[in-house]
């Protein structure tokens, strides 16, 4: 505490107080620039839109009412479990898929054509189709998910296990390895940092298709909710639930950034 | 011979096959997949009846939508869409990435909040913009450009911030004046980290147009769509979603075609 006064420190020399250093201007200017934009944004919303449009006030003050709803938890179940299941299951496909393209040109010359074009293709543009095929059913989401996360696992699967370095596969030769260990035990383990960003991408993608879904084919859920708010001209409630959809992206992302730095401490973007 | 060295024997000879006639066997396989593709899609077409038509009488709704039908209005509607959405994306996400990179302060504050909406999904943003600026094109443009613009933006913002020192020092030692040193110095280094994100914005700006399209009163190609799943016409959807994949791959690879252009001198550096 002696640090306070900032001249006292134990080696006599000029030591800045430590709320001189946590109070950078970098750290500063976030927060400023935070208050300024919710201020302006509260300010132009109070004198030039009617009452209805969402406040930073008002969504603070909505928090409890939405939380305290059982149907907010039903609908975040609802979305959330479908995304995580999906993204699990296309995951696996993605990963097997992958893998014996990376590894046999053949099975890559063999399907690429309908990887890439579909890899490409804004996968929204087939919510149409798989609610025709499948109905206007929570079905049709987990599809959709499925499909989501599956493309951007096989495409960077494939990326990571084709360009293994020739050394790892000498020394796994020279052990005797059979195909399955160089499969499973060299290329896979050497492509995981490209497949982690490949489950990201399939996150980011399969939020955005499941709302889509939702509101395309009226499944309850967040993004269901979230329309459904807004149209009954309950915007604060509405962005509540954007808000938590935001939070929930924002820690899959955390996470994924987390688990790579984690499984692949090597490995930098 | 035992059976272990034929085996052996054998699988040399498929190795030998498969490098020998790489060239053959690789469009062997690109025929071989189409053909099954379409052989599979026309008999299951045929079986399956109204949910799922065959590849053929696809292509003809796609012909008759296309003359005299609704699709070339849409597809109109949907490109000046498109294409002022990618316009914006690019200016505004160059310019704002350049600005958050070099004044330091400025990207202190606001980075934060671009990572922030970067990870939200913009797509659940779409009624409150709609109830803050209508419906009309101007809030089309702006739900498609929140949709597309951040790997622009971000590149861009990257590649300023990695600039070496030693490349500003060189040019000050030569004396080069703000414009020249943005013209030969900034511009030029950064283009390939912007060249990556208009990259990923050319198929994120199809998603942010079907997005708002979808979902501000339908309008353009989504409308036709959706139209399609509302009469329960699979051929009309399968048309629509046929044309969209394709305009798809060939957008994505104009991107490609272009980066590769822009990068011809940084290939080795870029990987």
């Amino acid at each position: 505490m002696a640090a306070h006064g900032g001249r006292v420190g134990p080696s006599g020399a000029r030591q800045a107080g430590w709320w001189k250093r946590a109070l950078t201007p970098e750290r500063i200017a976030p927060v400023v620039a935070a208050a300024f934009l919710l201020a302006v944004w509260e300010i132009y919303v109070r004198t030039q839109l009617p009452s209805f449009v969402a406040t930073p006030s008002g969504i603070v003050m909505a928090i409890p009412a939405t939380l305290a709803a059982p149907s907010f938890w039903f609908d975040a179940g609802e979305s959330l479990g479908s995304i995580v299941m999906g993204v699990a299951i296309g995951t696996v496909a993605g990963i097997l898929v992958g893998v014996a393209m990376g590894r046999v040109r053949e099975i890559d010359w063999f399907l690429s054509t309908y990887i890439r074009a579909l890899y490409a293709l804004p996968l929204i543009a087939l919510v149409p189709l798989v609610i025709l095929w499948v109905g206007y059913q929570p079905e049709a989401r987990l599809t959709i998910v499925v499909i989501s996360a599956f493309l951007p696992v096989a495409v960077t699967t494939a990326d990571g296990t084709r360009a293994i370095p020739k050394d790892y596969l000498d020394v796994g030769r020279m052990f005797g390895a059979k195909t399955h260990h160089v499969w499973f035990g060299i290329a896979l383990p050497t492509a995981l940092p490209h497949i982690v960003a490949g489950i990201e991408l399939g996150f980011a993608r399969g939020i955005t298709n499941a709302i889509a879904v939702e509101v395309l084919a009226s499944v309850k859920g967040m993004g269901m909710s979230v329309f459904e708010k807004s149209g009954q001209l309950n915007e604060n409630a509405s962005l509540v639930y954007v808000l938590a959809l935001a939070i929930f992206a924002v820690t899959i992302r955390t996470l994924m950034i987390r688990s790579r730095r984690w499984i692949a401490p090597w490995y930098s973007r | 011979m035992t059976t272990a060295e034929r085996t052996d024997t054998f699988w040399r000879r498929v190795r030998q096959f498969r490098s020998a006639r790489a060239g053959w066997i690789r469009v062997a396989c690109y025929a071989s997949s189409i053909v099954l593709l379409l052989g599979v899609w026309q008999a299951l077409g045929r079986s399956f009846g109204v949910l799922f038509v065959p590849f053929t009488t696809t292509m003809s709704q796609l012909w008759e939508m296309l003359h005299g039908g609704p699709l070339l209005p849409a597809l109109g509607v949907s490109a000046k869409l498109y294409g002022v959405t990618l316009a914006i994306d690019i200016v505004v996400g160059v310019a704002v990435g350049l600005v958050l990179a070099r004044m330091k302060l400025i990207g202190a504050a606001l980075e934060p909040y671009v990572y922030v909406l970067y990870a939200t999904p913009t797509i659940a943003l779409v009624p409150f913009i709609s109830v803050m600026f209508g419906f009309e094109f101007w809030s089309r443009v702006l739900v498609a450009v929140v949709i597309s613009i951040f790997p622009i933006l971000l590149g861009t913002l990257e590649g300023a911030r990695s600039l070496p020192r030693q490349h500003l020092d060189v040019a000050a030692i030569f004396g080069s004046n703000e414009r020249q040193l943005w013209r030969d110095v900034i511009l030029p280094y950064v283009t390939p980290y912007a060249m990556t994100g208009i990259k990923q914005s050319i198929a994120l700006a199809m998603v942010g147009t079907l997005v708002a399209e979808f979902f501000l009163n339908p309008d353009g190609v989504a409308a036709v769509l959706l139209q399609g799943t509302t009469i329960i016409d699979s051929a009309w959807v399968l048309a629509v979603t046929v044309l969209v994949a394709a305009l798809a791959v060939v957008l994505v690879g104009i991107g490609e075609l272009i980066e590769r252009y822009l990068v011809r001198w940084r290939r080795t550096a870029v990987g």
